[in-house]
């Protein structure tokens, strides 16, 4: 946890943010419990007082007033802490939002790769909401019982010095040496009950995807014993920490039971000799009981710390992958003046991994050229267009844009290259907003221009609120082809040279899939292109076809010419088309 | 929020019995700890020596341990209870979800099934966890406590009861004025949330427009917005919890001074005023506890309806059971007549379908995505049941007539390969051997043969005993098919393959290979196979055509394409020869 801590950089900062507010929260944290405690306190004196017959009920008067004024005191700054507590954190939580959209900005082109598994995006939104329960659950209480404990010590050091130290010891054991323990306990059990969950988790989703095969054979008791593998193990693990709890729990009571009975103790002894003295003894053993709600949750709320510190953890790596773009003196084309893409031998490997995901590949393409780049998924097709567009830098060899290395374009690249991908992202919002992204300069007409020349404008307009339209999220409320024709409408109105088609019409069924190919290929006439698929159908417009298979160059040419010359080719595209 | 469903939980009433006794034995404990407390406070006050204080102090101290032993007891007991309700539970969900098959469970959703399953699960047990023993403490302890203070000190006792039915009455009111308010607000987190993993999955997106940067003060401007509209919203709620301090507190300086006030005038003594004045906090706890986790067994409890719930669908099932079926040969027949079924979705709708199939046919399904084809292949492995009415049966196997195909004599000769096939956490051999577990290891080895598969199981080190799928090696689309197919053939009583787009997502190579192996293979099956590549068309001796739900065409392929209707138009939609 120290070490963890030592290097945050997403929960120490802000906790100087906002001082003032935070000086607040802990303030009426602790008058909350002061309130308590003085409830209790005065209460205890007031009845001895009283029992010692005074003559007037004017003489206890003060305790009367302050049983009265903690009474209403305890309430009103409980009331006050928690607004203030959920208002500072709520505040933070804006600012880490903003931080966490910053960090992910600066390698957002590398995201799909980074985040292929599971819905990371998702984790990491999360991760923010754990961290607001991280500050209101657990640092917190932490920190208010400690201030409470450090005051109260202090204040009993004034009064009598064994006591405090009989005081001090019993509180270490509660506030720290307890808490500590219960960390490292869960600490330990918490990654292995983790991977038992996620592999439950796997094992049932998968199964429930496959619920079909496992109907057909029959194995009903199989099933059930197949995705509840880990569930002995889980029950078991758990028992052992409830245990541990129950134990906890049960252990900080007697010591709380040892606590109230020192007081009652050290108060015989101390307050001998004193009517008007011992009047207290009641009043310090009252005092303790309230006590018990700051000081018992800690234990809890530091337990919980394991939990959190997975998102801490991955909060914090995210940082490290900050990502600079390159910045340069040298004179840099535009985009108006391109005249070409070069490559020239590159070879390309991840950092992590020594193979080679491109081998040695080399070619070029001309302004308003097509090329189409085949080959079966996981051979470097994304990886190839990542390079080309400057997001990756080629472990050897050259990218060259009018002979100017791609990756030096930098943070300009956006107007070179226009992307279409399999899952074009579409905002929660109207289509007209969507469309408009490529150029927000456009008019409403350009930009119902774009629509019209993608063939959507007939549909949308016979839609009620027609460009006003509503895509919901994630573009739900239309087709599949439907979306990509608004993604397209949104590059036509970008207008930028260069435009890489990433298997766009993958998971479409076929016939919506030629329609959005031909569709393509006519608005994108006078672009140069670069598409990468894994299908031949549609391809003859195209003035080069590459085959890449482990990350080499296999097979290169006209689609035309290969279909007169080549007979794997040809075999090929007669099964794509279906004769 | 306490369920009546709880009470036909099996052991539930054991439990509550064995509950009541301890919180009532929990209550005395209570008492005891205060009156001995009281007491040695007395001999303090008194000023006797502390020798004095022995046993009143060792009773507090038993007292007050038996006390918390109680809470101990009670947790671990509650915990069995509900760990192994809720694994029983489980089990009836898991038994359901396999009954229900692939149609329904894509229904109900494959995710909120396993969320259900898992998360829903836990929930729930944490709610029987907490509901019990917090209300059957608070219908215990703090009436005993009550019934005992009358004795000590009768105004005093007035003054507690007094408060309580005032607590309640405040939660409730405002517990409901914030509810209402939290609905609205809880449409806004959402919003909140959804901007926010709108913007971060729409990140690269906004890259490419160059657009991304901006963004960020978005970001924090919706999220501050929502900020301000969650404090309003807990200014109300907060004031629930507020109410409950507020008077639990107040009480307790009430019944102070009005025992100050007593003992001063000497109409009380100070043990008993000690007394009533520890027992007091004591009184309000088991309340506070049931507010405090109000919100917890809430979730618990919606997940127990949305279980129940699921628990209660109807599975797909056969009225009429299949006899004596005992594999499908080349002399075996399936007529299928008038065939109907609807859902609420008009979508995956069939309506009067007939046809006849005889031995090792070949059978080839087109029609444009929408038309039908899943649900028809859904109706032949029995995953649904037709919803023809008026008692009419369907199908006929082998001259026996049937409601429906969703039983096991039919389905233990099916073997089913859709786009992505099962592929399970373990090794090849287990995954191959799925539906013949215990299936030795030469057959295993023909059927990787077969399958074609030899080549790369020999690249693997570790060959067939190879880990495949999550966390372990990675396999490609293409292999998991062929592990698919070998799985089909080690079986040798599964002589119907369903396959439904298989090769869809492949790469036109990868089929072609694919389709080497597949096509001998179909030789000996009965295949009915539902896609949208053409090619697979030529290898099939009989196509059924669909449209909306309907059969429009049915023949071999030479007939359909003379007939130059359904399929022909197809075809050339699909080619994309009418250009568009």
């Amino acid at each position: 946890m120290r070490k963890l801590l030592k290097h945050d950089t997403w929960i120490k900062p802000y906790l100087t943010k906002y001082k003032v507010l935070l000086f607040w929260v802990f303030f009426l944290g602790v008058l909350t419990f002061g309130c308590g405690i003085g409830l209790m306190f005065v209460a205890g004196y007031l009845i001895s007082r009283s029992a010692t017959h005074p003559y007037n009920i004017l003489i206890v008067y003060v305790p009367v007033i302050l049983t009265r004024a903690f009474g209403i005191g305890r309430p009103v700054f409980k009331y006050l802490e928690r607004i203030n507590s959920h208002n500072w954190v709520l505040k933070v939580t804006s600012a880490l939002r903003k931080r966490l959209y910053t960090t992910l900005e600066s390698s957002a082109l590398f995201l799909s790769e980074k985040f292929q598994t599971g819905d990371l995006l998702g984790v990491l939104a999360d991760d923010i909401d754990h961290l607001e329960n991280l500050y209101l659950r657990t640092i917190f209480p932490t920190i208010v019982a400690y201030i409470t404990g450090i005051v109260i010590i202090v204040a009993l050091g004034i009064i009598s010095w064994p006591y405090a130290i009989f005081m001090f010891v019993a509180f270490a054991i509660v506030l720290f040496f307890v808490p500590l323990a219960s960390v490292a306990m869960r600490g330990a059990s918490k990654e292995y009950q983790k991977s038992l969950l996620h592999q439950s988790y796997e094992n049932l989703t998968d199964s429930t995807l496959g619920i079909a095969d496992w109907m057909i054979s029959g194995r009903e008791k199989g099933f059930i014993s197949h995705v509840r593998k880990n569930d002995p193990k889980i029950a078991k693990s758990n028992d052992k920490t409830h245990l541990f709890e129950w134990n906890r729990e049960f252990l900080i009571k007697v010591v709380f039971a040892i606590i109230i009975i020192g007081t009652l103790l050290w108060s015989n002894l101390y307050f001998k000799g004193s009517q008007e003295l011992v009047n207290y003894a009641a009043a310090f053993v009252m005092g303790i009981f309230p006590l018990m709600d700051a000081f018992v949750p800690v234990s809890q709320a530091l337990e919980e710390w394991p939990m959190y510190s997975d998102s801490v953890v991955h909060l914090n790596q995210l940082s490290d992958e900050e990502k600079h773009p390159y910045v340069t003196d040298e004179k840099l084309p535009t985009p108006a003046e391109f005249q070409s893409i070069k490559l020239d031998h590159v070879t390309f490997h991840y950092q992590d991994d020594k193979n080679d995901i491109i081998k040695d590949v080399s070619f070029k393409i001309d302004k308003h050229h097509k090329l189409a780049i085949i080959g079966p998924s996981g051979v470097g097709k994304t990886t190839l267009l990542q390079l080309l567009t400057g997001a990756l830098v080629p472990t050897s060899g050259h990218v060259l844009i009018n002979n100017v290395d791609a990756y030096k374009l930098g943070s300009d690249s956006y107007k070179w290259f226009s992307v279409l991908d399999q899952s074009p992202f579409l905002f929660d919002t109207s289509v007209l907003n969507n469309v408009r992204i490529g150029n927000e300069t456009a008019t409403d007409e350009d930009v119902k221009k774009a629509i019209k020349a993608v063939g959507l404008s007939d549909y949308i307009e016979s839609l009620p609120k027609g460009y006003d339209t509503n895509v919901k999220e994630n573009g739900i409320r239309f087709s599949g082809g439907q979306r990509q024709r608004i993604a397209l409408a949104r590059i036509l109105l970008q207008n930028n040279p260069i435009v890489l088609l990433d298997e766009p019409t993958v998971g479409l069924d076929p016939i919506t899939e030629n329609n959005l190919i031909k569709t393509i290929s006519r608005v994108l006439r006078d672009k140069t292109v670069i598409w990468v698929t894994h299908h031949l159908q549609g391809l003859d417009e195209m003035n080069e076809v590459i085959f890449l298979e482990n990350g080499v160059i296999k097979m290169e040419g006209n689609p035309k010419e290969l279909y007169k010359n080549n007979a794997r080719y040809r075999r090929l595209y007669a099964m794509d088309v279906g004769e | 929020m306490f369920d009546k469903q709880l009470l036909s939980i099996p052991g539930v009433k054991k439990l509550i019995a064995k509950l009541s006794v301890l919180a009532i034995v929990q209550s005395i404990a209570i008492i005891l700890e205060a009156v001995f407390l009281s007491q040695a406070m007395v001999l303090t006050w008194e000023q006797k020596k502390i020798a004095a204080l022995t046993i009143p102090v060792l009773s507090f101290f038993v007292a007050f341990a038996l006390r918390y032993l109680i809470t101990r007891i009670e947790n671990q007991i509650t915990d069995k209870f509900a760990s192994q309700a809720s694994s029983q539970l489980k089990e009836q969900l898991l038994q359901k979800e396999f009954e229900l098959g692939p149609a329904m469970v894509s229904n109900i959703g494959s995710g909120h099934m396993v969320t259900l399953a898992l998360e829903g699960i836990d929930k729930v047990e944490n709610y029987l966890n907490l509901i019990l023993q917090k209300t059957i403490n608070l219908a215990i302890i703090p009436w005993t406590i009550l019934l005992y203070s009358f004795f000590v000190n009768w105004l005093s006792a007035v003054v507690m009861l007094l408060v309580f039915p005032v607590i309640i009455l405040f939660m409730v009111i405002l517990g409901l004025a914030a509810q209402a308010k939290s609905d609205r607000q809880y449409s806004g987190f959402k919003e909140m949330s959804n901007n926010f993993i709108d913007s971060m999955r729409g990140l690269k997106t906004l890259k490419l427009f160059g657009l991304s940067k901006r963004y960020g003060d978005n970001i924090y401007r919706v999220s501050e917005n929502y900020r301000k509209s969650t404090m309003s919203v807990l200014k109300v709620a907060l004031l629930s919890t507020f109410a409950l301090d507020f008077f639990t507190t107040m009480s307790i300086a009430i019944v102070a001074v009005l025992l100050g006030v007593k003992l001063i005038n000497g109409t009380v003594t100070l043990l008993p005023a000690l007394i009533i004045l520890i027992l007091c906090p004591d009184y309000f706890l088991p309340v506070r506890d049931y507010g405090n986790d109000y919100h917890a067994t809430l979730d618990g409890k919606n997940a127990m309806i949305d279980i129940h719930h699921i628990l209660d669908l109807p599975s797909p099932t056969s009225q009429i059971k299949l006899h004596g079926f005992q594999n499908w040969t080349a002399d075996s027949t399936l007529k299928v007549s008038d065939l109907n079924f609807s859902y609420d979705q008009k979508e995956d709708n069939i309506s009067d379908a007939n046809f006849n199939l005889k031995g090792f046919v070949n059978v080839g399904i087109v029609g444009r995505s929408g038309s039908g084809k899943s649900t028809l292949l859904n109706l032949l492995g029995g995953w649904l049941s037709p919803t023809n009415e008026n008692g009419h049966l369907p199908f006929e196997v082998n001259g026996q007539k049937i409601d429906s195909l969703a039983q096991p004599e039919w389905q233990k000769h099916i073997s089913y390969i859709p786009q992505d096939p099962y592929i399970f956490a373990g090794t090849i051999a287990q995954n191959i051997a799925f539906y013949k577990p215990d299936a030795d290891m030469d057959a295993i080895n023909a059927a990787i043969e077969k399958a074609g598969l030899e080549r790369f199981v020999n690249s693997l080190p570790d060959k067939a005993a190879t880990k495949i799928g999550e966390g372990g090696r990675g396999i490609s689309g293409g292999q998991a098919q062929r592990i698919a197919l070998a799985r089909t053939l080690l079986d040798t009583q599964r002589t119907i393959l369903l396959l439904d787009e298989p090769t869809a997502h492949l790469d036109i190579e990868t089929e072609y290979q694919l389709k080497q192996t597949m096509v001998p293979i179909f030789k000996d099956h009965l295949v009915i196979f539902a896609t949208h590549r053409l090619h697979w068309m030529n290898e099939m001796d009989y196509i059924l055509v669909m449209e909306d739900g309907k059969i429009v065409e049915q023949g071999t392929q030479s007939e359909l394409t003379k007939q130059n209707g359904a399929y022909k138009r197809l075809i050339s939609e699909i080619r994309g020869d009418d250009n568009a």
